[in-house]
């Protein structure tokens, strides 16, 4: 067993593993950090979606021993100190149905929108086109970034 | 019409907060501290074998196993419809991933290891893999014992054979029909199975603990059927219906896939042998797909007489289901099909025959849809077909035979109200279905089609729903329901209903996905029912809230009852503008009478809804005689689509659907099912394709070859179009349509291909290279 | 749940330390960049080390630089990185353009090309693109620098003409003295993320000069000699390129898998190649621009 730290979701967070351990297993299981969730661990679906660095990465295809002194970011992170525009946007819209990519989609809308203000249409596609959604057709959730972006 | 505040309005789903800040907990997100075990399956590696022995003695010895469990453990049979299945493979498997046994144990890895290490001896046995040869005289049976399996009475198998169940529609008079017919079209369509993908796996913990209370937690559409088909299946273990207590927390997706029993029983198999402990089952993305249910594939002959103003004479459809190694869910998808495959048409000569055939591929099961998608690609495909034939517009010949309320249906009954006329006018227009579209660039073709759809509920005809409504002090409500949201919008809907009856704003109404100990009964969240029938449950019980409340202020306040009525929160009066009562006054504490005594209490309704028209009793041999289905919802749609001629690859612009909804209740949440489903719909025609090698195993269990769309894949517009033609018995007049919003897209995308290209495809998929190897065989052949 | 294997984890401070652990530990050390080829791999079992160098400590293999008129791609510098730099985008545009068609963003913010083509699948976006652009592949160990055309680098599906004890530190592209312009075509099954089912990768040179080169139509990725002294001799033009199609069954030989037949494969390599030809004809023309 091997003693990692990083900081998550703002706090400096440290845990006991073995370097054959998953990240999205680690965060879930021993951290307590629901929100990322498992929808292929091939990397695919892009639910296991965490912020690492600002980055938005598959935490399926990550090792946990990887971030020690990393700063990671999920949903529970996001939501710590209210909900963001982005996410206000997201329930106007009834962007979500099952909800189960939620976390993910959002991580990756996160990234684009810290780097690009006020994104077009085909830029938020790309940036949640590795986020499988089989409940919504996508639309309201783009509906919702744009919205959510758009210059006032 | 009444004037509604909160039905009708397009409301924030009440659980959106939680779904988009993380709070929203789904099974395996659930805590269940350092006792939980974890289970792994053994799975069989042949499509069709017998099981001589199991040796587990190996995989016992590994550390931190606590047991091995096998079919011998469980000599039980259980199902849906028909008691087919096992817990786990008794004699012999007949897919290929069938779960042999399970290995219970303190960590998952320990699990995992000794799976590897349980030794099975295996006889091969000759696969079945089509349900056209399956129905051979001299096939191979894959269930022997048919003739012994339990089921319900509308299910006709035939002993010593492979068909499971066979519908049988006779109406009119077929020959007749055909030989008025001035063209008659016959012809044959391929459906493959397809994977419902929800993006959350299948997930049960399971608890026996030491007073013999079994406790399942799951990812489920079905909680009280669950518990209904644990406790049946595990009664000859002593376990009641009042042992089991199923929790049903998020579901990530279902589209069919999480209704009914699949994987749940083997968690609450398991936790028998384990008691005190909780057990875990966690499904993976490959079992998603080889071993929950598949969508089941068909084979359909279909003919079709028409005079020449295109008007039907008469139809004769001819069904072969690949069902699937266990068909307990799946036979009623047959059943369903049998009944409905005359399309949303008006035919006065009709025959059709619905085989439920098993093979020795995964169960075939419920999928959003339920068997209508797959019989309209080729019915569709058809009228699209005759009308191009005969001159006729497509959709004129739609709109001459489309059925009206009061029409007779395949079996017999009366269509009922419906705004299919509507649907067509509305998308016809929106569509510019007139104007020709031609591409300045010569490597695309642009193509139009068009589709109808229809769909029933399937269901028992006792199928119900019920509600519990409880006021709390400040006026709020909680609802207590048993249907599931499954990302529909059900609970939303449901606090839409019990709004407008209670005057209680939609946000201070709280509606949770149920525990079966404390939330009434609710037969199963599939069929696009719960919004009908639970829907009238819900608006029963808050009126029957209602009606205490109106009786307790007619009692305290000495108004007539009649003059009462409820708005923003309070109780007014018709007849005294100046009065009014606060709900939160009374509704928890009571109203106090001038002697100090108080009066009323906690105001609890309740509600409980069953079509009590429905029957399943009919001659087995022209299903003539019963009211089977409640209700069909209908609509149209159409797609333009763009082909690259040199590489097949199809680009969706722009799709219509219009869809009668009765009331839409939530027209956001209708719009959303619009927008999700056609995406389904375009995703099962263009690009997803199961593949199986030599040996009956599925060669692409996963997303990186079974491909879903992401949003670089939509089409460029959609416009969803709302029709409310009330249903008579629906809530506010409202019906469903969550599955419904797929069905069209296979056989218009389809229509629309042969529109661009002049190529008829008469199997799904039709991927770029079905396509292109369409094109490039036809300029062979030029 | 951890993996059923155990192994063990090392992250140098320099590069010496990585090329010392790397020859102690030979066959059994695998190098850690991205990881999101290597996890999948070693949830399956596959090639399972005894210790996992990861190399993220090293910022010297981050680098995107131009140096003694090549362009020198580090070992960690992710599709991301690729999409991000105009460098690339000005000096190696086939491999800018592939670089958009990796995976997805959220994959791409991890993998790094290097890890691409060490990797070696067959329908690996990376190779193609390098191929055309004549990359050189620099491989480090305590023995010194080896320097592997990529021309030479694929030798099986997943097998590379690495050997044990090495680290690939960077890969270098020279750049272009004459104007030269590019473009990429991707056989996939939809417009999202999907694995190439075939691809392929030209760059047009002002002087005449073209070259192609293939990937996932046979189990390594290669330039064509013969379509390159084809479009040589009859240059490239509407003519030569309808030529260079019909030659296309003589030097590929595509197969049939879960993906796609090989008759689509086929027809599809030829529908690429024209257009990726054309493509680069159109860039070509775009008056100030040199972009390989």
């Amino acid at each position: 067993m091997k003693k990692i730290s990083f900081s998550l979701n703002g706090e400096q967070r440290f845990v006991y593993i073995t370097p054959n351990e998953i990240l999205l297993d680690v965060l879930r299981y021993k951290m307590g950090t629901k929100s990322p969730k498992c929808g292929c661990d091939t990397g695919d679906c892009g639910a296991c979606t965490i912020l690492l660095n600002g980055k938005a990465v598959r935490s399926c295809l990550i090792f946990a021993v990887e971030v020690e002194s990393q700063d990671i970011v999920t949903l529970e992170g996001i939501s710590r100190d209210g909900l963001t525009p982005l996410q206000k946007a997201l329930i106007e819209h009834n962007a979500f149905q099952c909800g189960y990519c939620a976390p993910g989609m959002i991580l990756s809308a996160t990234e684009l929108i810290n780097s690009n203000p006020h994104p077009g249409e085909e830029e938020i596609k790309e940036a949640i086109s590795g986020n499988l959604c089989r409940c919504t057709g996508y639309q309201p959730v783009i509906d919702a970034i744009k919205h959510a972006t758009k210059k006032h | 019409m009444e004037k509604l505040k909160y039905v009708g309005q397009s409301s924030v789903r009440i659980d959106g907060k939680e779904k988009v800040s993380g709070a929203a907990l789904f099974t395996d997100d659930l805590e269940f501290g350092p006792d939980l075990l974890y289970a792994e399956i053994v799975e069989g590696p042949h499509a069709h074998a017998m099981i001589n022995s199991i040796d587990t003695s190996e995989a016992e010895n590994i550390p931190e196993v606590l047991c091995v469990v096998t079919g011998k453990d469980f000599p039980y049979n259980f199902g849906l419809y028909m008691k087919d299945r096992f817990i786990f493979a008794q004699d012999r498997v007949r897919f290929f991933g069938e779960q042999i046994a399970a290995v219970v144990a303190r960590t998952p890895e320990a699990a995992k290891k000794a799976a590897k290490l349980v030794r099975v001896n295996y006889s091969p046995l000759p696969k079945v893999l089509s349900p056209v040869d399956a129905v051979k005289k001299d096939a191979d049976l894959i269930h022997p014992d048919l003739k012994h399996y339990e089921h319900v009475p509308w299910f006709f198998p035939k002993p010593d054979s492979n068909i499971a169940h066979h519908r049988k529609i006779r109406k009119g008079d077929v020959e007749k029909g055909f030989a008025e017919a001035d063209y008659v079209l016959d012809d044959t369509y391929e459906v493959p199975r397809y994977a419902h993908c929800a993006i959350e796996y299948h997930a049960a913990v399971a608890k026996y603990d030491h007073s013999g209370r079994l406790t399942v937690w799951a990812s489920s559409q079905s909680p009280h059927t669950q518990r209904n088909l644990f406790a049946s299946a595990l009664a000859p273990m002593g376990i009641t219906h009042n042992d089991v207590r199923v929790i049903a927390p998020h579901v990530g997706g279902g589209f069919g896939s999480k209704a009914g029993v699949t994987m749940e029983i083997i968690a609450a198999a398991i936790a028998t042998k384990v008691k005190g402990h909780p057990v875990k089952v966690l499904w993976n993305r490959e079992r998603e797909f080889y071993n929950t249910y598949q969508r089941l594939g068909v084979t359909a002959n279909l003919k079709v007489g028409v005079k020449k103003d295109g008007r039907i004479t008469a139809l004769h459809h001819e069904l072969y289901w690949d069902a699937g190694a266990y068909v307990e869910y799946g036979a009623n998808v047959v059943n369903a099909v049998g009944l409905s495959a005359i399309g949303p048409y008006r035919v006065d000569n009709a025959s059709i025959d619905s085989y439920c055939v098993y093979t020795n591929l995964p169960p075939g099961g419920p999928y959003r849809g339920f068997g209508y998608s797959e019989f309209l690609f080729g019915l569709e495909s058809h009228m699209e077909r005759i009308a191009r034939h005969l001159g006729i517009d497509p959709v004129e010949i739609r709109r001459r035979n489309a059925i009206k309320a009061g029409d007779l249906t395949a079996y017999g009954a009366r269509m009922n109200p419906n705004g299919l006329q509507q649907a067509i006018d509305a998308v016809e227009k929106e569509i510019r279905w007139e104007k020709k579209l031609v591409s300045k660039d010569p490597d695309i073709a642009i193509g139009k089609g068009f589709s109808l759809f229809w769909k029933a509920p399937a269901m028992p005809p006792n199928t119900s729903s019920s509600c519990f409504l409880k006021f709390n002090e400040d006026a709020s409500v909680n609802l207590l329901v048993s249907g599931m949201d499954i990302g529909q919008g059900f609970l939303t809907v449901m606090a839409q209903i019990a709004a407008e009856v209670l005057s209680v704003p939609v946000f201070k109404i709280r509606t949770e996905n149920p525990d079966t100990d404390r939330n009434p009964y609710e037969w199963q969240t599939v069929a696009s029912h719960v919004t009908w029938g639970c829907g009238n449950a819900v608006k029963l019980a808050a009126v029957d809230a209602r009606n205490q409340i109106l009786a307790l202020v007619s009692r305290t306040h000495y108004f007539p009852v009649e003059t009462l009525f409820l708005e923003d929160e309070q109780v007014k009066c018709m007849t005294r503008p100046d009065f009014s009562l606060p709900l939160k006054d009374f509704v928890i504490a009571g109203i106090q009478m001038e002697d100090g005594t108080f009066k009323g209490g906690p105001i609890i309704g309740r509600g409980v809804f069953m079509p009590e028209y429905a029957s399943t009793k009919a001659n087995p041999e022209t299903s003539q005689g019963g009211h089977p289905n409640v209700h069909y919802t209908v609509g149209a749609a159409a797609a333009i689509i763009e082909i690259d001629r040199r590489t097949g690859k199809v680009k969706v612009k722009k799709i219509v659907e219009a869809v009668d909804c009765g009331k839409a209740i939530n027209p956001d949440l209708v719009k959303g099912q619009i927008t999700g489903g056609i995406l389904q719909g375009i995703s099962t025609v263009l690009y997803e394709e199961m593949k199986f090698d030599h040996r009956a195993k599925m060669l692409n269990p996963n997303f990186t070859d079974y491909k879903i769309p992401t949003s670089l894949d939509l089409p460029d517009e959609v416009v969803p179009i709302i029709i409310e033609v009330p249903e008579p018995d629906g809530p506010y007049g409202a019906r469903g349509m969550g599955e419904h919003t797929m069905i069209p897209v296979a056989p218009m995308i389809a229509n629309a291909i042969e529109d661009a290209l002049g190529i008829r495809i008469r199997s799904m998929p039709i991927t770029s290279e079905k396509i292109c190897l369409a094109i490039l065989d036809r300029q062979k052949n030029d | 749940m951890a993996l059923p294997y155990e192994f063990d984890y090392a992250k140098p401070a320099s590069l010496q330390d990585v090329l010392v652990l790397l020859a102690e530990k030979g066959r059994g050390a695998r190098i850690l960049a991205g990881g999101t080829d290597l996890a999948n791999e070693l949830k399956q079992g596959f090639r399972v080390p005894d210790v996992l160098i990861d190399i993220k400590g090293l910022a010297e293999l981050q680098k995107i630089e131009i140096r003694d008129q090549r362009l020198s791609i580090g070992a960690l510098v992710t599709f991301s990185d690729i999409r991000l730099s105009g460098v690339i985008r000005d000096h190696a545009y086939v491999l800018y353009e592939a670089a958009g068609l990796v995976a997805s963003p959220g994959v791409r913010n991890r993998a790094t090309m290097v890890g691409n083509i060490c990797s070696a699948v067959a329908c690996m976006d990376s190779a193609s693109p390098l191929l055309v652009h004549n990359a050189m592949v620099h491989c480090l160990s305590m023995e010194g620098e080896r320097l592997v055309p990529v021309q030479k680098w694929f030798v099986d599906n997943r097998k590379t003409l690495i050997k044990e004890k090495e680290l690939v530190t960077h890969v270098s592209i020279p750049l272009s003295s004459v104007k030269c312009a590019g473009a990429y075509q991707k056989m996939m099954r939809y417009t999202g993320e999907d694995l190439a089912a075939a691809n392929v990768g030209v760059l047009l040179f002002a002087d005449g000069r073209c070259h192609v080169a293939f990937g996932s139509v046979g189990p390594t990725p290669k330039r064509s000699a013969k379509l390159e002294s084809h479009f040589k001799t009859k240059g490239v033009n509407k003519g030569s390129i309808e030529e260079a199609c019909a030659m296309l069954p003589g030097i590929i030989k595509p197969i049939s898998d879960v993906r796609a037949s090989k008759e689509y494969r086929m027809h599809m390599t030829k529908v690429m190649l024209e257009r990726a030809v054309i493509q680069a004809i159109d860039r070509l023309k775009v008056p100030t621009l040199i972009r390989g």
